[in-house]
């Protein structure tokens, strides 16, 4: 719990994060619930998405932040008794729909995972991979993509000479990058960020926060974070979950200054978590 | 710790050297114990290997290299003729229709069992999967020769034969009459042989994909088939074809069930419908009424077997290195 140790006062807020005007919706929860097998993990999560947004989720370990982070692109739905009642609507879809064509809805909300996960070949491959699934190009248009991908990774630069090499030989950090140049190649509309830095070093850590900035232009992203310096610097908005309730959900600024709620204020100066 | 300073507080100097050196004649004997284990394994392969060559050097001395190209196999002859090229022929078409068959197969239950299997279903499929590792090579010799071969030879054998007539070279392959013994209908047991052993093995390799991986490539939007094909398979592809080269060695080696059902026949044929023998068939069913130069081509024949066994394993090495090449580690 080293992150704890520094935020014995509220965390300072990101000059950039002020308070944004309001954004259309782009992912909207209406009395979301999700079961694991009997137990009621997620009670009745009511929460908007905000287009081109970064939204982060704050909380102990096991209040459900990765749980409803898993609902917004099916995931849980690789694993026999689990399952979510309620509404959730990305634009006009309903993501809870049994009949959703569950690749496509993936395409929409790409995920980048705690740990880097390239896949088994080479650093190309790796970007071209996601993009054959949903599109017929030819290899120079692929090779167009690649690059795009990769810059829009923060990796076009490291890799470029050694596309061919194996994306297991990257270092950590850019393992990651690989793979949310991997998520971004797929032109999602929304991306899913679970604990992206857990596992990186300080200077990696700021190249991903960094990415999500930028990626906030284009994206509606949410991220869940056990770091809340993170959740300061990279969000718009911030939600507070405890023990499967969102505790909070408001501004950034708003949720590290001056929250509502006696819960969020004492997890975010460190007094439990 | 307290108790280890009891120890050493109670002992002088020179007890504990004297503790030591006990305790170091017990690390030699191990080291020596360890070390003729490891030994002993080359002394028994290299005592194989030159028996092997004593045995067969009359028919290496009489036949030379010949014995690799010589299709004829008349041991009553005077002076008997023997040739290798029909059991080496028969060995590998075997043991390669066999695996052509059982890769598929055994990696399609690893895939079914590990990936969409429902859970009731999992136990009973991977206990028959190990039941049918457990059964002796005679059973299925016997099954072989009352059960699926006369069933092949009424149904399977006619009706590929029909199909293919008069197309060029698949006519050849599947040409008549069909048989109860048939080089195809051994081919056929030795895939269901091998066949727990590619499935068992791969099951357990898929099992080590980590589950993030498998959720990062439906996260970008995978089918089932998407992630099988690009990441579990490659990502466990050293795995798979570990197994693959544990059933091949079985396949080339296997003798009862093949004895049984494959007819022993020494002439090569272009149809694998028709009889034929491998190495290992040709050594059980002649050893026994077999002597002088005769004995000794069979004995040549079971070094060949050892040679063909030897370079099968390297090649199935060296496509590995190739493999691990391509995907740039």
């Amino acid at each position: 719990m080293s992150e704890m140790s520094v935020s014995v006062s509220a965390p300072t807020v990101h000059p950039g994060s002020q308070p944004l005007p309001e954004a259309p919706p782009k992912v909207t929860a209406r009395n979301l619930n999700f079961y694991y097998g009997e137990h009621h993990a997620l009670k009745n999560i009511n929460l908007t998405l905000g287009t081109n947004r970064v939204t982060a989720f704050i909380g102990p370990s096991g209040c459900g932040k990765s749980t409803l982070l898993r609902i917004f692109n099916r995931m849980y739905d690789l694993y026999p008794g689990q399952r979510a009642s309620g509404q959730l609507m990305l634009d006009q879809t309903n993501i809870l729909d049994p009949r959703l064509d569950l690749n496509l809805l993936r395409a929409r909300v790409g995920m980048v995972f705690q740990k880097p996960t390239p896949f088994p070949m080479t650093i190309y491959e790796n970007i071209a991979f996601g993009i054959r699934l949903y599109e017929k190009i030819s290899k120079s248009e692929m090779d167009d993509r690649v690059e795009k991908a990769l810059r829009g990774g923060a990796l076009w630069n490291e890799v470029k000479d050694k596309l061919n090499a194996s994306g297991l030989s990257l270092s950590g950090g850019q393992q990651q990058r690989l793979c949310i140049a991997r998520t971004v190649a797929v032109r999602p509309e929304v991306i899913l960020f679970d604990e992206p830095c857990s596992a990186l070093d300080p200077i990696s850590t700021a190249k991903v926060e960094e990415l999500i900035q930028e990626l906030s232009e284009n994206y509606t992203i949410a991220i869940v974070t056990h770091n809340m310096q993170q959740a300061a610097r990279v969000s718009d908005k911030t939600a507070f979950m405890y023990l499967g309730e969102l505790i909070e959900f408001d501004d950034t600024s708003k949720i590290f200054t001056s929250p509502t709620d006696r819960r969020t204020q004492d997890y975010i100066t460190g007094r439990f978590g | 710790m307290a108790v280890q300073s009891d120890i050493i507080d109670g002992a002088g100097p020179y007890d504990r050297a004297k503790a030591l050196s006990a305790f170091k004649l017990g690390d030699v004997t191990f080291y020596w114990i360890t070390r003729l284990s490891a030994i002993s394994v080359l002394l028994i392969l290299g005592g194989i290997i030159i028996s092997l060559i004593v045995g067969a050097f009359p028919a290496m001395r009489e036949y030379g290299l010949s014995f690799l190209w010589t299709q004829r196999w008349a041991p009553s002859a005077d002076p008997p003729v023997l040739g290798a090229l029909g059991p080496m022929y028969g060995t590998l078409v075997t043991s390669f229709i066999a695996m052509l068959i059982a890769i598929p197969v055994g990696l399609g239950i690893a895939i079914f069992l590990t990936e969409l299997c429902p859970q009731w279903l999992r136990r009973p499929i991977g206990m028959a999967i190990e039941l049918l590792a457990g059964i002796p090579s005679i059973i299925y010799g016997m099954w072989g020769f009352f059960v699926l071969g006369p069933f092949l030879a009424n149904t399977f054998q006619p009706f590929m034969i029909k199909v293919f007539d008069g197309v060029p070279v698949l006519g050849a392959i599947f040409a008549g009459p069909p048989s109860y013994l048939s080089t195809f209908n051994a081919a056929l047991i030795l895939a269901i042989m091998v066949l727990p052993f590619i499935t068992s093995i791969s099951v357990d390799v898929f099992k080590t994909v980590p589950p993030v991986l498998k959720e990062a490539a439906y996260g970008v939007g995978c089918t089932t088939w998407e992630v099988v094909r690009s990441v579990v398979i490659p990502y466990t592809r050293v795995g798979i074809i570990g197994g693959v080269m544990l059933a091949l060695g079985r396949a080339l080696g296997e003798t009862m069930a093949v004895t049984f059902i494959i007819g022993n026949s020494f002439r090569i044929s272009s149809s694998i419908f028709a009889p034929g023998t491998t190495i290992s068939a040709a050594i059980a069913s002649e050893f026994a009424e077999s002597d002088g130069l005769h004995q000794s081509g069979l004995i040549l024949l079971g070094l060949l077997l050892f040679v063909l066994t030897f370079f099968v394993l390297a090649a199935a090495r060296l496509m590995l290195m190739r493999l691990d090449k391509k995907a740039g580690n």
